[in-house]
This record gives C-alpha cells, sequence and structure tokens, in this order.
C-alpha cells in the first residue's frame, strides 16, 4: 500500500514533466503558426489553467496541502487564465473603462 | 534505497502514512508562503497592466510578439519547467535519507536556473539586433519589465537553491528536519509558476 503511494506520485512526477514539455511545445508552435482567434486564446488560456494545476498538485505538492493555501493557489490559475480570454473579448470596453 | 521503495513524507515534518496529521499541513513554513502570495500579487498587478495596456494598444499587442525569438521563449519555459521537476526529485530524495542524491538533483536544477539566465541575456542581445529596446512600443516596454523582473526572481531563488545544496553538505537538512529545503522549493516552484503565464501572454497570444 505504501510503496503503490509512492509509485503513483514519482510516475505522477514524471508523466506531469513530460506533459508540461509537451504542452509547452505546443504553445510554441501555436505562437508561430496559428492565426489569432478567440478560439485560440480559449485554448492558450485552457492550457495555462492546466499548467498550473499540473505544477501546483505534483511539483509543489499543494494537492495534500492546507486548503486556503490550495484555494487562494488554484483561484490564481483560474482567474488569470479567464481575465486574459475576458480582456480578448472586451478589449474595447476595456480601453473606454480605462481611459482617463 | 529506491524513491519510489519508500514512505511518502510530505511538508518535512512526519509521513503520510504514519503521520496522517500531517495532511493538510503548510508546505514549507508561513514566512515563505507569505513571500509567495506578496510576489504572487506584484506578478498579479503586471499582468492587470498588460491587460489594460493591451486593450489601449491593440495593434503593437498584435505584432510585438511576431518580433519576439518564440524559441529562446520556449526553451526558457523548457528550462524552468525541468529545474521545477528536478528540484521535487531532490525533495523526494532527502525524503528517502539519501543527500547525496538530493544535492545531485539540485545541481541539475541550478544549472537549468543559469541555463534560463543565459538564454535570456542573449535573447535580450538578439532583441537589441533587431531594433526591440525598451522605450521601442508599448508592448515592448511591458516585456521588459515584465521579463527583467522575472529574470531577478529566478536569479535569487537560484541562490536559494546554492543555499539549500549547503544546507545539504553540512547536514542541516534531512529525511526528518527538511521544512526549509521545502520552502525554498515552494519559492521555485512559484517562479516557474509566473512564467507559465508571462510566456504565453508575451510570445503566444496576439
Amino acid at each position: 500500500m505504501k510503496n503503490n503511494l509512492s509509485l503513483n506520485s514519482i510516475s505522477a512526477l514524471d508523466f506531469s514533466w513530460i506533459l508540461l514539455m509537451i504542452i509547452t511545445a505546443a504553445n510554441a508552435l501555436v505562437a508561430e503558426t496559428a492565426e489569432p482567434s478567440l478560439a485560440i486564446t480559449a485554448l492558450i488560456c485552457g492550457s495555462i489553467a492546466y499548467k498550473g494545476r499540473r505544477i501546483m498538485d505534483y511539483f509543489m505538492e499543494l494537492n495534500h496541502a492546507n486548503s486556503t493555501i490550495q484555494f487562494f493557489m488554484r483561484s490564481y490559475f483560474h482567474v488569470f487564465p479567464a481575465l486574459i480570454f475576458l480582456t480578448e473579448l472586451f478589449a474595447e470596453e476595456l480601453a473606454a473603462l480605462t481611459t482617463l | 534505497m529506491s524513491i519510489t521503495a519508500t514512505e511518502f513524507h510530505l511538508n518535512g515534518s512526519g509521513s503520510v502514512t504514519t503521520e496522517p496529521e500531517t495532511v493538510n499541513k503548510i508546505p514549507g513554513n508561513r514566512a515563505v508562503w507569505v513571500g509567495i502570495f506578496a510576489e504572487m500579487t506584484e506578478f498579479a498587478l503586471f499582468f492587470l497592466v498588460y491587460f489594460i495596456a493591451k486593450a489601449h494598444y491593440p495593434e503593437q499587442f498584435e505584432q510585438g510578439p511576431l518580433e519576439l525569438n518564440t524559441l529562446a521563449g520556449m526553451l526558457n519555459t523548457f528550462a524552468l519547467i525541468t529545474s521545477s521537476f528536478f528540484v521535487a526529485k531532490a525533495l523526494a530524495a532527502i525524503r528517502i535519507d539519501d543527500p547525496e542524491q538530493s544535492i545531485k538533483w539540485l545541481w541539475r536544477a541550478v544549472f537549468c536556473g543559469g541555463i534560463y539566465l543565459v538564454i535570456k541575456v542573449w535573447e535580450y542581445h538578439w532583441n537589441v539586433g533587431q531594433g526591440i529596446e525598451t522605450n521601442t512600443n508599448e508592448f515592448y516596454t511591458m516585456y521588459y519589465y515584465m521579463t527583467f523582473n522575472h529574470l531577478l526572481h529566478v536569479g535569487w531563488a537560484s541562490g536559494s537553491l546554492l543555499w539549500a545544496i549547503h544546507q545539504l553538505k553540512v547536514g542541516r537538512y534531512t529525511k526528518e528536519n527538511h521544512i526549509g529545503f521545502t520552502a525554498i522549493a515552494c519559492y521555485w516552484h512559484m517562479v516557474d509558476l509566473a512564467w507559465v503565464i508571462i510566456f504565453p501572454l508575451l510570445y503566444v497570444l496576439r
């Protein structure tokens, strides 16, 4: 039981590293080839949220940690990808709102 | 002893399997989390300024990423993610009472931090060759402000990894007591997390 727990934890760590590298390469490919669109922005925002969660859960080990820290850290990676998307969607409104 | 053949210690203060009360604790210590949240707030302010600037200068923010060196950005992301992975491995090694292995993983992490710094300095030189400077336009001002600030964080976080190596060498971090090491690891991962947002903002999204 103990060994299984450890084995799973370590495997998840290695798997997370490979996954994060693949997502990063995919993001770079998008940067070089894709034309800007809301769908691409949504995809990139999704990848930011997923990468953040993966690093927090498996590198930082927050998936076992204090719930307050978990909440704030996870929220950060929900709020900012959402804000990136909303900024794209409501760019003109944001510009009007922030014009002095 | 293999890393995969041991009980799993968490937070540097006990074993999940034998001391379940350690679950739900603060990784590392409170002080480092005050620092981490302060840094995350600082980066949050940068991101908010980026959103506002992008709304006001959409053409600059659409063209800007096209002129940057995406390969350098991608390699830097690889370097940071890999260094975070190495730090997690180093922590796993000290949990099984293998400080020598832990030190090796940490040196690899420091090496990746060094690679990041070298690539970033090279990229700045490359940018200047392309006519991209801090005052070229608002996008590049954001780019330099955000990436240079992040570079500083990588610099001093690398210093903290060197400190952890020293502490491991003199036997101050052990299987039973490595809270300080866990705190340093959390800070390093935070630096990685900030870059996870910065990379797409500056190099990918247009």
